[in-house]
């Protein structure tokens, strides 16, 4: 049997989901019986390949996050929106609430723990941050979706396993919803 | 004052009217759209104008509107009914010469002059008038609003005589019944069917409601009425809680009409210094009296339940049904809620009988339906048609069709809750099946004529707008689903809207029309659906195929 | 003596008492209808209109919670159409205002959590609003804060008809209605709160919770608002 491509993505979030990636344990092992880990903030290369499945975690923030995710979903087969903030913002989008000039005074200049005077950064190498945090689904299609923050190990194994055996979850049915 | 005086009272009315030598009357439209356009400043140079040339036994006499609204100010000239268009200080003076002294009517100036070959000097035989039959609107125009002597000579009070004297309640209500009267706030709810539902609940206490919360954009039937000839109202609302059992009446006038309030409270002193009103009215047990509530901008407020609440001295909230205000309304007690046209039917309907007005109109939908014209029409005011006229009719007949070199795209009837109408269904019979069918409805007669230029979607934008902002925010349908749709309106508009944005809101849509509270939430997506139904192009050419990245940020 | 009526819930056959509402008898028979706005013991608004059934021979839906029973009702609860709006509604709570489940006291033991669960929903399909939201501090004892309510108005109900203090109201419409204490003046600085936190128990979501409590260890007990009620009830 042909094993499979997965790719894990880190986009705005706290890479607390794939913390909780990693508890999966010695189950690691199964997933790699059935697929290679081609790309993922835990593995070396710089590119992203073509993969069948890859797990998104984080909301798009920022043009750089845009572009990552189109060139994600130009070249993934499932695209699995990975985690609360993926799936509906979450604590990233708390921002959306402000301005992103107020977020970055309050951030940069108005600190109570700034211990100096402190500037909003402007560099043209730092990514530019989109007015609004977006979920996946606001920018291109999403194929599956996990909530959770983090969703639980079993969870993300359970999905995993059911998409390495050509199999559609279903965390309804399968009593593993969560959100928070 | 019992009826022999009421009828003496009548009698000596007539007597002066018959006896006084012929003379010229001139009515002066002082309706929402003449006032607008400068009527207050006309009507004080003709009194000048009339007392400089020495024509004092002339009677100038403010009244209700008298319908071609854009064409105003204007004025009528009785006997002959010559009406004189787009008055201003400047030539009034003219008119008055003319029409007075030499007796020559001044062409230039008669109603419609600049579109038709030759005007009319008798107005009633254009065929804006002939096209039309006034019911509800019968007497605006034509009596002062402020004096019930005045209505009095056009049959005032005389159903009311009729229903107290020679009719039981029961009789009362099988002449509604008979008409064939439907509710004209929007709902077409059988007139006599609700009278009976609350004649049929036994209390201490009824009362009746007459709804005036006029709130759809571009709609001023009611204010008209009751502007123009609030007697009728009162009429029709004593007449109501006869035949009900009520001794209570409100009169639910939006904060937004102080003239129409101004004339309604004249109008109750008035009826209650002659005796029409108030205790033991023309000397029989019957006593009832009205008060006026004014509302307080609320365009929920329109739905019944949510008005009782904001009598009540509630937040004007809605409250699901049943138990429906026939049986469970005011105070909770049982209630009758008639819109002001309803209202304005009655005393018609009982002095000429339940037979003679269902046999105009439609085989469903009886009488006629008072209309206010608007948009991109040549004739923009306040029409009075038989059910079953086409749209054909209304538009090209007697508003004279579209402005400058227009076509006709569309016609919006009932306002936000309403739908649109193409140009393919021009020969639409209106009534309420018919418009229904359509993916409309008649709603309370506003109707918005808008030629190729008006950009579909955002009519919907508009009108969904407008329900975010007036949605109560009670249910979560209403409350949630009108905004969400309103964003991806918005969306389309703007060109940034994808093939998943339509099925969202053709998804919403059905869900917040089948699952709201009250009818504001109910038919908020109507306008939606329609252009969807009718002008689906108008969506798909702007869709985007492929989500570019700048198209993305959605708000 | 109330007089009994026989009902369809589903299929199944009930002999109930016809001043009961439709949602009444399905729970008295395990038959689940989702609410969210419904508290036993308060009076009943159907405003959320998750409990949407239908009856055979109307084409409309009504709210379980606000239609009486009536003599060969047959009701519906489970259809597709309704399954399928009750996961729009759900949605719409998410998107409304700001539910931000990680943050939240009442994470784990929360109405709104559990009606999602119940439904299914794994993604919210519309744009969220991201409205701003006031949290007012002011209380001694506890906190309002508008990103997470829902404005089911149980509140509302819970302080006027069980406290009768009418402390909570609505203001505004729309998508703008907030909840507000007197006349939208600091709750702290209320004149007819008396702290009692029924409002706190009958709030399903983290939008009212009490102060010394931390991230998801808002325990709530709306259950206590109803049995109050029932034992009032029997005192009459």
């Amino acid at each position: 049997m042909n094993k499979k491509k997965l790719a894990t993505v880190w986009l705005g979030g706290c890479s607390g989901c794939h913390m909780s990636l990693l508890d999966i344990d010695e189950r690691i092992l199964e997933v790699a019986k059935l697929a290679d880990i081609v790309k993922s903030p835990v593995v070396d290369g710089k590119d992203f390949p073509e993969v069948d499945i890859a797990l998104v975690e984080g909301s798009v923030t920022s043009d750089e996050h845009l572009a990552e995710l189109l060139h994600i979903r130009k070249n993934t087969k499932t695209l699995i929106a990975f985690g609360d903030c993926a799936a509906m913002t979450n604590v990233t989008g708390m921002r959306n609430y402000f301005d992103l000039k107020d977020v970055f005074e309050t951030s940069y200049v108005n600190s109570i723990s700034n211990d100096q005077e402190g500037e909003v950064p402007d560099n043209p190498y730092l990514l530019r941050l989109h007015d609004k945090v977006l979920p996946l689904q606001e920018c291109v299609p999403v194929d599956f979706v996990i909530p959770g923050c983090p969703p639980n190990a079993d969870t993300i194994f359970y999905v995993l396993f059911e998409f390495l055996n050509d199999r559609t979850p279903n965390l309804s049915e399968a009593k593993k919803l969560k959100y928070g | 004052m019992n009826r022999v005086d009421f009828k003496n009272i009548i009698h000596a009315e007539e007597l002066k009217a018959k006896n006084a030598p012929t003379k010229h009357k001139i009515f002066v439209c002082c309706g929402a759209g003449c006032i607008s356009s400068g009527a207050d400043n006309v009507m004080k140079k003709l009194q000048e104008e009339i007392k400089n040339r020495g024509l004092e036994d002339i009677e100038v006499v403010p009244t209700g509107c008298m319908g071609p609204c854009n064409q105003g100010p204007l004025v009528k000239f009785k006997p002959g009914n010559t009406v004189y268009q787009k008055i201003d200080c400047v030539n009034i003076g003219e008119v008055v010469k003319s029409q007075i002294v030499d007796k020559k009517p001044l062409e230039d100036l008669l109603l419609f002059s600049e579109h038709r070959e030759k005007p009319f000097v008798n107005a009633e035989e254009d065929p804006y008038f002939k096209k039309q039959l006034k019911i509800a609107l019968k007497d605006c125009g034509d009596v002062h609003p402020e004096k019930i002597e005045d209505y009095l000579l056009h049959d005032g009070y005389k159903a009311l005589d009729k229903a107290l004297f020679e009719m039981s309640p029961e009789d009362v209500i099988s002449e509604i019944k008979q008409s064939r009267l439907r509710g004209r706030g929007g709902a077409g709810y059988p007139t006599g069917l609700k009278w009976e539902t609350v004649y049929r609940h036994v209390n201490d206490q009824k009362y009746i409601i007459c709804n005036g919360d006029e709130g759809d954009p571009g709609a001023f039937m009611d204010r008209s009425v009751l502007e123009g000839n609030p007697h009728r109202i009162l009429e029709g609302m004593t007449i109501a809680g006869y035949a009900v059992g009520a001794n209570k009446g409100y009169a639910y006038i939006r904060g937004e009409y102080p003239l129409a309030i101004k004339r309604f409270e004249a109008a109750i002193k008035a009826a209650k210094k002659l005796g029409v009103l108030g205790k033991n009215i023309l000397g029989t047990n019957f006593s009832f009296d009205v008060e006026v509530r004014i509302g307080a901008g609320a365009f929920v407020c329109g739905e019944e339940t949510a008005l009782i609440a904001s009598i009540e001295g509630r937040r004007g909230t809605p409250s699901p049904r049943p138990p429906y205000p026939a049986e469970s309304g005011l105070w909770g007690k049982p209630t009758l809620i008639n819109n002001v046209e309803t209202m304005a039917s009655i005393a018609p309907i009982i002095l000429k009988g339940g037979e003679w007005y269902s046999e105009i109109g439609t085989a469903k939908s009886a009488g006629t339906k008072v209309f206010a014209l608007a948009g991109k029409i040549n004739y923009a005011g306040l029409i009075e048609v038989p059910m079953g006229t086409t749209l054909r009719e209304i538009v090209f007949d007697i508003g004279g069709g579209i402005q400058g070199d227009g076509q006709f795209k569309a016609a919006q009837t009932g306002g936000p809750s309403g739908g649109c109408i193409p140009a393919e269904h021009l020969d639409v019979k209106m009534d309420y099946e018919e418009l229904m069918k359509l993916g409309s409805i008649m709603g309370s007669g506003g109707l918005i004529v808008m030629d190729e230029n008006s950009d579909m979607v955002d009519v919907a934008r508009f009108f969904m707008e407008f329900c975010v902002d007036e949605s109560c925010g009670k249910c979560v349908p209403c409350r949630v689903g009108t905004k969400m749709m309103h964003d991806l309106l918005q969306k389309v508009c703007e060109n940034k809207a994808t093939q998943l944005d339509i099925e969202r809101l053709e998804e919403l849509a059905v869900y917040v029309k089948e699952c709201s509270l009250c009818g504001l939430g109910g038919s908020a997506p109507n306008p939606l659906l329609s252009t969807l139904r009718h002008f689906r192009h108008e969506y798909d050419t702007r869709v985007q195929p492929v989500r570019k990245s700048e198209n993305l940020v959605h708000q | 003596m109330m007089a009994l009526v026989t009902i369809y819930i589903d299929g199944k056959k009930i002999i109930a008492g016809s001043e009961k509402t439709i949602l009444e008898v399905a729970r008295e028979n395990n038959i689940e209808i989702l609410t969210m706005c419904h508290l036993k013991g308060l009076t009943d608004v159907g405003a959320c209109r998750l409990c949407m059934v239908e009856l055979e021979g109307s084409p409309k839906l009504f709210s379980a919670c606000t239609t009486k029973v009536a003599d060969n009702m047959i009701v519906t609860t489970n259809s597709e159409r309704i399954r399928r709006y009750q996961r729009i509604t759900t949605e719409l709570f998410f998107a409304e205002r700001n539910h931000i489940c990680a943050v939240c006291v009442s994470n784990g033991a929360c109405e709104l959590q559990d009606l999602g669960y119940k439904v299914g929903l794994d993604a919210i399909r519309y744009p969220h609003l991201f409205p701003q939201c006031e949290v007012d501090t002011s209380h001694p004892l506890y906190v309002m804060d508008q990103n997470r309510c829902i404005s089911c108005s149980r509140c509302i109900r819970a302080c006027a008809e069980v406290e009768g203090a009418y402390n909570w109201d609505m203001m505004n419409r729309g998508y703008q209605i907030r909840v507000i204490s007197d006349f939208n003046t600091l709750w702290g600085e209320s004149t007819t709160c008396t702290s009692c936190g029924k409002c706190v128990q009958a709030c399903p979501t983290g939008a009212l919770w009490a102060k010394s409590i931390v991230q998801g260890q808002q325990d709530k007990h709306p259950e206590f608002i109803t049995d109050l009620m029932e034992r009032r009830k029997m005192n009459l």
